[in-house]
């Protein structure tokens, strides 16, 4: 006799106040006891993993026997392969509309990233083979920008778009993507340093530009979150130089345009209920406020400075805590319902 | 008082309302009824979205740490045991007040007044043997007679902080510091040495058959979803460990090293460390397949992916870009067979999503690691490495 399943204790507590009539209960417990296992995902990643192993090692062997292939076999393929993936997006594309775009096939969406990556692949082998563009990097830097910025609009894909905000900041001289930031580059660099200021503040200005006029509304998360990353990053390393130069009325420049950018992200993620910016805005204006408090303190008499560092320094990041922890009542409520995402 | 800090409660009425959440989305309830019972059972505590916890935690840290730093300098460093109580006893005193007044429930705040507390609590305990207890004033040992009893009272300090509030990290550190004793307990002599990797495994096993116990005994009760994330903690560890003092590249480069080996020898008893390396991750597989049991089986394919690679690292098998168009290829066709096949549920299992929230998302991770690789041929002659991020941060959830 087989024994029976095992009381859900969920199940008998929620009879046991009277939200749940015994039948239904009944049938739950039945349904969970058959609820088959779901694979999806672990067989999506081996899928993928696949996949990677499959083009990498393609790759490879291409790449030992390129003598006997021969490079216009292999340009002649990449192309053909991205035209396929264009040709397969651009039949399942949805009419162009300002607002978000209804998802007509996830393979379309896929097909498009790998479409925009051959281009990239075909432009480098071009360039280092034929030397198609010569020595002028800007221009070949240029291109993925020019052709993907455009796309990303046609097809409404952000992941495209991110591509294209990529080639730009490369041709500016940079890389955007968010987490690198701070490693790859030299930020010690001044020239470099101002260019990724500017451009971080006009990727802003255009996030909030397409958020407010409600164009792609849903773009000005990417606009932002690599603009805001580009543009801060660069302004707290601008304000570390000042602080070692010692010069405080350009570190006080820096402190206010951060702070300003800072407010922009969070009328954003207000309007948004995002808290992703919430927390960047507030961690780079922390920075700021450090540094102002840095130079409150070191104007003190000497006496009193470690003493008032004792409170004011983990009583800041107390405020910090007392920020977050009442932020149900700070944002409460969106100023408008939110314009771009269904949820954000 | 009670050995609890939250409130029994809270974690059953969260596990409640996933439950009833699920049923709703599986249409087995009606959303009247859900929301009846959301009514009947409210979230008493407060615990943010998880970029919020991170934010929370983080500055929590710094202003902890600050305090810290502050509270060792006005001491002037003349008594870093008074300091290091005060600053203990505070952060603990607090940890309560926190859970009583503000009702957080592993909020960040909490999380990071419990580590705080213990660290400081681990280190100042460690200080006092090694300046005070210990012959040789301040020296370390990895012997028994020196580091057994501190080891054996930091043990006594996290289990009792697991028990009061059932924190998963303390749980990993916990589990970590008995694996220690045990280690050390067979390092001490030669026999115990040879001995190692069954003393390593006896310790894995006991501690998952101390899980089922406790599973067992908890079930159906409050303290079963109180201790969830600890349980599911320990087993993964305890199973993770089982795999890998078994495994043979692990034993072998960890004899050589306990040897002073140059170049790692054969190690007797060799054929059974093929064998557990070959079967274990096939039998985690298989009971993750037939229990059900997501943390099993990834843990299982983990394993799985590391014994191929302890294969590879002795045998040369194939030359490395064959070896991969061969998995690749034999890969791709298995997932996406199965994919298609298990749509329809077939032996319980299904490759359709279910309709559980995820928490952890392996593809992601995938992608996220291996989207970059594509852009390689840019480098070929740009002055800016030209970088691509596949979409990098662009798929937005917060």
């Amino acid at each position: 006799m087989p024994l029976p399943p095992p009381l859900d204790p969920y199940l008998t507590e929620l009879q046991a106040r009277n939200l749940l009539p015994l039948t239904q209960a009944a049938a739950i417990a039945e349904a969970d006891q058959a609820r088959p296992f779901s694979l999806h995902y672990e067989l999506r990643a081996l899928l993928y993993l696949g996949i990677t192993l499959l083009a990498g090692g393609l790759g490879a062997l291409i790449y030992q026997n390129i003598d006997s292939i021969g490079h216009g076999v292999i340009i002649a393929v990449i192309a053909a392969l991205m035209v396929a993936c264009f040709g397969y997006a651009a039949r399942y594309r949805a009419p162009f509309t300002w607002g978000m775009a209804p998802k007509t096939s996830v393979g379309a969406d896929y097909l498009l990233l790998l479409g925009c990556l051959l281009f990239v692949v075909l432009e480098g082998y071009v360039q280092y083979q034929y030397g198609l563009f010569g020595s002028r990097y800007g221009l070949a830097t240029a291109m993925p920008a020019l052709v993907f910025l455009p796309l990303a609009y046609w097809f409404d894909h952000r992941g495209v778009l991110a591509m294209g905000l990529t080639a730009l900041a490369s041709w500016v001289g940079l890389t955007v993507a968010p987490l690198a930031v701070l490693t790859e580059n030299e930020f010690w660099n001044d020239h470099i340093r101002a260019a990724a200021t500017g451009l971080g503040v006009l990727l802003m200005a255009a996030g909030f530009y397409s958020e407010h006029s409600g164009r792609k509304a849903h773009f000005a998360f990417t606009y932002l979150l690599l603009g805001s990353n580009l543009a801060l990053a660069a302004l707290a390393t601008s304000l570390l130089k000042a602080t070692f130069h010692d010069e405080p009325a350009l570190g006080l420049s820096y402190v206010v345009i951060m702070l300003t950018l800072c407010a922009g992200l969070f009328w954003y993620a207000r309007r948004l209920q995002s808290y992703w910016f919430l927390v960047l805005a507030a961690g780079y204006a922390y920075f700021a406020a450090c540094y102002l408090l840095v130079q409150l303190v070191s104007t003190l008499p000497n006496g009193l400075i470690l003493g008032l560092s004792f409170f004011l320094f983990p009583l800041s990041a107390l405020l910090v805590v007392l920020f977050f922890v009442n932020l149900k009542k700070i944002m409460h409520g969106p100023v408008k319902p939110p314009a771009s995402f269904p949820k954000a | 008082m009670k050995l609890q800090a939250y409130p029994l409660d809270w974690p059953f009425t969260t596990a409640l309302r996933a439950r009833a959440a699920r049923w709703q989305r599986q249409q087995l309830v009606s959303p009247a009824q859900l929301a009846a019972i959301e009514v009947a059972y409210p979230l008493a505590y407060y615990r943010p979205v998880w970029p919020l916890r991170v934010g929370l935690f983080i500055f929590t840290w710094i202003a902890l740490g600050m305090m810290g730093g502050f509270s060792l300098l006005l001491t002037d460093g003349h008594s870093p045991i008074a300091a290091g109580l005060f600053f203990c006893g505070a952060c603990f005193a607090m940890l309560e007040l926190m859970i009583k007044e503000r009702r957080f429930y592993h909020a960040g705040v909490d999380n990071a007044l419990l580590y705080s507390g213990l660290a400081s609590a681990v280190s100042l305990l460690y200080y006092i043997f090694s300046d005070h207890l210990w012959p040789f004033n301040g020296s370390y040992h990895l012997d028994l007679g020196g580091s057994f009893l501190v080891l054996l009272l930091i043990l006594a300090l996290l289990v009792a902080a697991v028990l009061r509030y059932a924190d998963g990290i303390v749980t990993a550190a916990a589990f970590v510091a008995f694996l220690l004793i045990v280690a050390l307990f067979g390092l001490n002599s030669p026999l115990g040495q040879a001995l190692l990797p069954f003393l390593m495994m006896g310790a894995a096993t006991s501690a998952l058959l101390g899980y089922r116990q406790l599973t067992r005994r908890l079930a159906g009760t409050y303290l079963a979803d109180y201790y969830a994330r600890c349980l599911l903690m320990l087993k993964v560890l305890a199973l993770a460990v089982l795999y890998l003092s078994g495994n043979y590249l692990v034993v072998r480069e960890t004899n050589a090293e306990l040897h002073h080996q140059f170049k790692s020898e054969q190690i007797p008893f060799a054929p059974l460390f093929y064998a557990l390396t070959a079967g274990v991750p096939l039998l985690y597989i298989t009971l993750g397949l037939r229990r059900a049991d997501r943390s099993m089986l990834l843990l299982g394919m983990l394993a799985l992916a590391f014994s191929l690679f302890t294969l590879r690292y002795y045998h040369s098998v194939l030359p490395p870009e064959i070896a991969a168009v061969a998995a690749g290829t034999l890969l791709t066709i298995l997932a996406g067979s199965l994919l298609r096949s298990l749509r329809p549920a077939r032996y319980g299992l299904t490759s359709l999503p279910d309709d559980e929230p995820r928490h952890f998302n392996l593809e992601n991770l995938i992608q996220a690691q291996t989207a970059h690789a594509p852009s390689a041929p840019a480098g070929g002659g740009f002055e800016f490495g030209g970088g691509q991020s596949g979409g990098g941060g662009a798929t937005g959830q917060f």
